[in-house]
């Protein structure tokens, strides 16, 4: 084995000085350019609001180094894809690791301290890993043109529902065309690279240091052995090297001072988003500021800098896209493309040294850019685009925010400005009298404690729709009955309950919200009780997550978890199983909000009922199409609904006979889109309670 | 530029009510109380007239009621109203809408607008006399049931459509200033959000009483009224022949009636 | 002070019919037996107008030539002021119409009155006259009286009395008013426009939606449902308000009367006053509603609590077997 000194690659070989000077400059000026752009990007991100969020910097890049490095989110529902970008995020990351220990060792260490490391065995074992590392990032690479190319699945054309034809941003052959570009650049710096390997090989053949250890290089030792045997010379390679090595510098070079202009940089964005996400966002949005001029976000620079930055680390992988109730039912709403229309407008705005008048900063229209009130009035707030982003881009509370300017500006269906003005006079979104909120309890035959009065173990939370819908009312009676027959000590507030406000928040209505959730807590504080239980999911949640930032925390389980343990402690028996072939239907608001997907399948195999999945179960439970105040927005006549389109996916079960849901308005919407889809007769829609109380 | 716009604070009966002891109306606290539907129509078209003029218009809303009024003011300065005054005296218990027109009529001369907006009438009573009578007070010339209206702040004239039975429209003109008032369905009447409720509690509320309008209180409460109320009695119920039973089967009777009735021609 | 004056209305060169009304409606209220029941044709060519009220009932007839030819409040309430400070009637009866919205009040205010609106009954008890009118939504009734007051101004609801039949030969006289010089001048009528070609006042059998259908996506069902038993689709207010339905198909005080129409079914429709004046008269008439307490079962025949598209569905099918 020669000198190990002698193992390495010489840099530069046989450049002249003014050549390397020459490299250094454009080398420089490809940093001066790349930091030039992510000064521009910086600057616009601090365009935005502060985000009011505790930094907590360390935890936050430890818990966004996991999330890169296990790549779990990418590989969700596309797992090819998933797989294929891990060999390039890992190759990528080997071979940027590599060149900067190459700079560590001839930049730094050497010309400081005389000190140089890259050479013998390290260096013979760093060529071998970064050869696989290249075939990493090729193969990786590869694959994903195949997909483009070959596979073509729909949601990477990019056609967003909303636009039309006519509009000037509804052409994407833009995007499509940088897609390919990262790609092709990729991939030709890749192939450069081991040809220039091999190049190298060849044209330094003589030197035993460098023939005898080429097989460290493997892809390189091959190539070289190809063009050995095609004929080429040491010197013909000399000079094949020379050329390609200023192209693949070159290249390498523009690609690294684009980045900050391009899809590139990514890498950067979404490390950052995911950096600074919030675990919560959706299932408890952010408070009004109090000094806040407006309400919610109207000009792109109400957005806090953390939006901003997220909307740049969108790749357009188009899974929210795919996701999307609104969307599947032929909505104007992507959550893709609002995050795209956002992102190019601020691009065009906060991107130049000074910032336009604020007239130009309106996100809301239908102009390039803007986001239509057609597409935000769309969105169910379910959080299937937040729970699957890979870049935790969080749509929903951007959404939210800019729906509470529109219902400043009264922007929105006369059916849903009415119900707003209902649930302010009377609490609740059907229009009845305060009173008449506990009228279920005189169908019951015993009495129910009236929590305002007197102490209870568990206070029920009943909720609107349980409380006043007729059909949901036969299974509000039911559960009262389980906790009777259970012993349980429990007790109501009567008409000292309000809506828990929910979906009035995720409707944009802040100002009514924070009435009822005042409200709400008011009259949980004048209660004594241990613990609150509930029947309806959206309350469930509000009080759960967004209660205690107005000052009331309370333990809360929803019905599922409650009678589960009931069930299991023998308090609840089953008397005789249902041997009943059932689906579940994962609630929005409790399963994907709140991760509450166990409980109620355990009750389902209890009671001895056959659980069959859908497709789209657990955290990709497809929504009924009921949140984010839908409920009280009448859908255009016609079209199909989210609901009718899940009962289309469950009649695909052979011989279903329940359909199960554990939320008032999914029994609603359910039972409903049972007959409109034609389907009635098939199989039933049934709330778990009614199964429990079946079995009993 | 001036527009008075009269509100009032309804009141609609609450589940299960009970007549008060005296007989003469509903206990207080089956009472559930809420703007004037007719009112936010009436507010909206003074709140278009003010957005569309090229000068400035007040925007000045005027209601009679008790404290309790002061949430329905509230939600008229929500939605763009300036200002707010409201009249309120014990004395003024019992008043028939026409003692309550002296008071608007009072603070009109008060505020000299150069329009005075009532609605029609009120969802509780449907008296349909307040505004009108008003305008006798005034002296001023007056028009009722307006489905539509074309103003510029400060004309002598206003032109206007009224609508009549049947949905016969009578397009009239109107020497100002002059009291109108306005129909359901006239505009779309805009959104008041929580927040504007909110922060429409920065913008004042005048109170004012018999003594700041020099009415005295022997005109207004019953003593000023023109009618008096004897009793209030819930009237007996209808005499509909229910038919129960099962959807299929109600249906089923229903059909027969129809076809009965149709000769069995369909 | 005695007799009652009744206040005609006319449009367009013709008597409305809501006149006649009080011709029946002031039968029960002479305050003592010998009392004249008067009634007062002020128009441009009061003479026209005669014959339409030369019906049993009438003793007087008193004609007011003015110079406005349409509906003038100050010319209404000059001249009825002047006829009551002349004739002295104990009790001044107007229809519970828009043109009176437009001018009764400001009458009884001025002048200090007795006065209420949209009485559906009155009567003299032991020498004072009670009226009853609704409250709270028509949820109440309640009964006024008028201490004090030599003349009372009544405005009747239409569609309670019916008119009297038959013809009569009451004596006629003229009367001066003082000249006006109005405010308010009157420029067109304007109809309504008939977005299609039906005529709802001709139809027999009329099946009408309300606010009960929720979304304008649920129209159809009701219009299919009409084809399907025969009526003719009709509706409330706030349903041609929205534009769901043209407006030529609302039934109520501003919309159609259900003139012809023997039998009515009403879905979804809570039973305002304004609707009821439309369509109250027919003979028969069901109520559809999921509220049990809806005012409209307070004038059905029948009546049906019941969820009205369950009911619609049901209903259909009944008709297509």
């Amino acid at each position: 084995m020669a000198d190990s000194a002698a193992v390495t690659r010489v840099l530069f070989e046989d450049f002249t000085p003014s050549t390397v000077r020459l490299f250094y400059v454009i080398g420089y000026s490809a940093i001066a350019a790349f930091l030039y752009g992510v000064y521009v990007q910086v600057r616009k991100y601090r365009r935005g609001v502060p985000a009011g969020m505790p930094l907590n910097l360390l935890p936050r890049l430890e818990s966004m180094l996991v999330s890169l490095l296990n790549h779990r989110m990418i590989r969700r529902r596309d797992h090819a894809a998933g797989e294929a970008h891990r060999l390039i995020f890992y190759g990528f990351v080997l071979l940027f690791l590599g060149t900067a220990t190459i700079t560590l060792d001839y930049d730094i260490l050497g010309p400081l301290f005389g000190v140089h490391f890259w050479h013998g065995e390290f260096y013979l074992w760093f060529s071998l890993v970064l050869d696989i590392a290249g075939l990493m990032l090729a193969g990786g690479l590869l694959y994903m043109m195949y997909r483009r190319g070959w596979l073509k699945p729909p949601k990477l054309d990019y056609a967003r529902p909303d636009r039309a034809p006519s509009d000037p941003d509804y052409d994407r052959s833009g995007y499509r065309r940088e897609d390919w570009a990262f790609l092709w650049t990729l991939l030709t710096i890749a192939a450069t690279g081991y040809v220039l390997e091999a190049l190298r090989l060849v044209w330094l053949a003589s030197r035993p240091e460098v023939w005898d250890t080429r097989w460290w290089s493997p892809v390189g030792a091959a190539l070289a052995q190809a063009f050995r045997a095609l004929g080429m010379s040491e010197a013909g390679a000399g000079e094949w090297r020379r050329n390609l090595w200023w192209f693949h510098g070159l290249l390498a070079l523009l690609f690294i001072a684009l980045i900050p202009y391009t899809k590139v940089k990514h890498i950067f964005t979404a490390a950052g988003s995911l950096m600074f996400r919030d675990p919560q966002a959706a299932q408890r949005l952010p408070r009004e500021k109090p000094d806040a001029p407006r309400p919610g976000s109207q000009y792109i620079t109400d957005f806090t800098w953390k939006q901003l930055l997220s909307l740049d680390a969108c790749t357009k992988c188009g899974r929210c896209h795919e996701a999307c109730p609104a969307r599947a039912v032929g909505a104007p709403l992507s959550p893709r493309d609002v995050i795209l229309s956002l992102r190019e407008f601020a691009n065009r705005t906060l991107a130049s040294p000074a910032l336009p008048a604020q007239a130009e900063l309106d996100v809301h229209g239908k102009g390039p850019g803007q986001v239509a009130m057609e597409t935000l009035w769309s969105c169910r707030t379910c959080m299937a685009c937040v729970e699957v982003c890979p870049v935790a881009i969080e749509h929903v509370p951007i959404i939210v925010q800019l729906r509470r300017k529109l219902v400043e500006d009264g922007d929105m269906d006369p059916q849903l400005r009415k119900t707003l003005q209902t649930i302010h006079k009377t609490g609740n979104s059907f229009g009845e009298s305060k009173r008449k909120r506990a009228a279920w309890t005189k169908t019951l035959g015993f009495p129910v404690k009236d929590a305002r009065k007197e102490p209870v173990d568990v206070l029920w939370f009943v909720g609107d729709y349980a409380s006043f819908d007729p059909r949901n009312q036969k299974v509000t009676a039911g559960f009262a009955t389980l906790l009777r027959d259970a012993g349980v000590d429990f007790g109501i507030l009567y008409d000292g309950e309000s809506n828990a406000g929910n979906d009035v928040r995720r409707v944009g209505e802040e100002g009514l919200y924070e009435v009822l959730a005042e409200a709400n807590i008011g009259a949980l504080s004048g209660a004594s009780f241990n613990s609150i239980v509930t029947t309806d999911p959206h309350s469930y949640n509000t009080i759960r997550n967004e209660y205690p930032d107005f000052g009331g925390s309370y333990r809360i389980e929803h019905y599922t978890t409650l009678l589960l343990e009931l069930m299991q402690q023998g308090s609840l028996a089953v008397r005789h199983k249902l041997n009943l072939r059932v689906t579940f239907h994962d609630p929005c608001h409790l399963g994907r909000f709140n991760k509450g997907y166990e409980a109620p399948r355990d009750i389902l195999k209890i009671l001895g009922c056959e659980l069959i999945e859908m497709g789209r179960c657990r955290s990709n439970s497809f929504c009924c199409g009921a949140g984010g105040g839908r409920i009280w927005i009448p859908d255009p006549v016609g079209a199909d609904k989210p609901a009718q389109n899940r009962m289309r996916e469950a009649a695909a079960i052979e011989g279903l006979q329940v359909f199960v849901v554990s939320c008032p308005k999914d029994l609603t919407m359910f039972e409903d889109a049972l007959k409109t889809s034609g389907l009635e007769g098939r199989f039933v829609v049934r709330e778990l309670i009614e199964l429990v109380r079946e079995a009993a | 530029m001036k527009i008075l716009v009269a509100v009032k604070q309804v009141a609609a009966l609450d589940e299960d009510f009970e007549i008060r002891a005296d007989g003469k109306d509903v206990e207080a606290e089956f009472l559930l109380r809420d703007l004037n539907e007719w009112d936010d129509f009436s507010l909206e078209e003074a709140m278009r007239i003010k957005e569309a003029a090229t000068s400035p218009v007040e925007v000045v809303v005027v209601c009679v009621g008790p404290e309790s009024a002061d949430e329905s003011i509230r939600k008229c300065l929500a939605k763009g109203a300036d200002r707010a005054v409201r009249v309120w005296d014990d004395a003024i218990e019992g008043s028939d809408p026409i003692a309550i027109a002296q008071l608007i009529a009072a603070v009109a001369k008060r505020e000299r607008p150069d329009l005075l907006f009532a609605g029609v009438q009120s969802s509780d009573h449907s008296f349909a006399s307040t505004g009108i009578a008003a305008a006798a007070l005034l002296d001023w010339p007056h028009a009722a049931v307006l489905t539509q209206l074309t103003y510029t702040p400060g004309a002598r004239t206003a032109r206007f459509r009224r609508e009549l039975e049947g949905g016969l429209l009578h397009e009239m003109e109107i020497d100002c200033p002059a009291v109108l008032t306005i129909q359901l369905g006239i505009n779309t009447p805009r959104y008041a959000s929580l927040r504007a409720i909110k922060q429409a509690a920065a913008k004042p509320i005048e109170v004012l009483t018999l003594a700041d309008l020099s009415v005295p209180p022997g005109a207004v409460g019953e003593g000023g009224s023109l009618s008096r109320v004897r009793r209030m009695y819930v009237p007996e119920r209808g005499r509909a022949q229910m038919i129960e039973g099962s959807v299929e089967e109600q249906a089923l009777q229903l059909a027969a009636i129809i076809r009965e009735a149709t000769g069995g021609a369909a | 002070m005695s007799g009652v004056l009744i206040i005609a209305e006319q449009r367009r060169g013709e008597l409305r019919p809501a006149t006649l009304e009080l011709v029946s409606a002031a039968q029960g209220a002479r305050r003592a037996p010998g009392d004249t029941v008067a009634v007062a044709l002020i128009a441009e060519s009061p003479e026209r107008l005669v014959p339409a009220v030369s019906v049993p009932g009438v003793d007087e007839i008193v004609t007011v030539q003015v110079a406005a030819r349409e509906f003038d409040a100050d010319t209404l309430e000059t001249a009825v002021r002047a006829l009551i400070e002349a004739r002295k009637p104990s009790l001044v009866l107007v229809p519970h119409s828009i043109d009176a919205f437009g001018y009764a009040a400001a009458l009884a205010a001025r002048n200090r009155y007795g006065f209420a609106t949209d009485v559906f009954r009155f009567e003299y008890a032991d020498g004072a006259l009670v009226a009853t009118r609704g409250g709270y939504g028509q949820k109440v009734n309640i009964e006024v009286d008028f201490p004090g007051k030599d003349v009372v101004l009544l405005a009747v609801r239409g569609n309670v009395y019916k008119p009297p039949e038959g013809t009569a030969a009451p004596s006629v006289t003229s009367f001066t008013a003082p000249d006006v010089s109005s405010r308010v001048r009157s420029l067109e009528f304007i109809e309504p426009a008939a977005a299609d070609d039906v005529d709802m006042t001709a139809a027999e059998f009329i099946l009408a939606i309300g606010r009960g259908i929720g979304e304008e996506g649920n129209v159809q069902q009701f219009r299919e449902l009409a084809d399907a038993v025969g009526a003719t689709l009709g509706c409330s207010r706030p349903i041609a308000d929205a534009g769901w339905l043209p407006k030529s198909r609302q039934i109520g005080q501003s919309g159609k009367t259900a003139t012809a129409c023997k039998l009515y079914v009403a879905m979804g429709i809570s039973g305002a006053i304004q609707h009821l004046a439309g369509m109250k008269h027919v003979s028969t008439i069901v109520a559809v509603n999921a509220d049990a307490n809806a005012s409209i079962f307070g004038i059905a025949r029948y009546g049906i609590v019941a969820d009205i598209f369950e009911l619609g569905d049901a209903l259909k099918e009944q008709f297509q077997s």
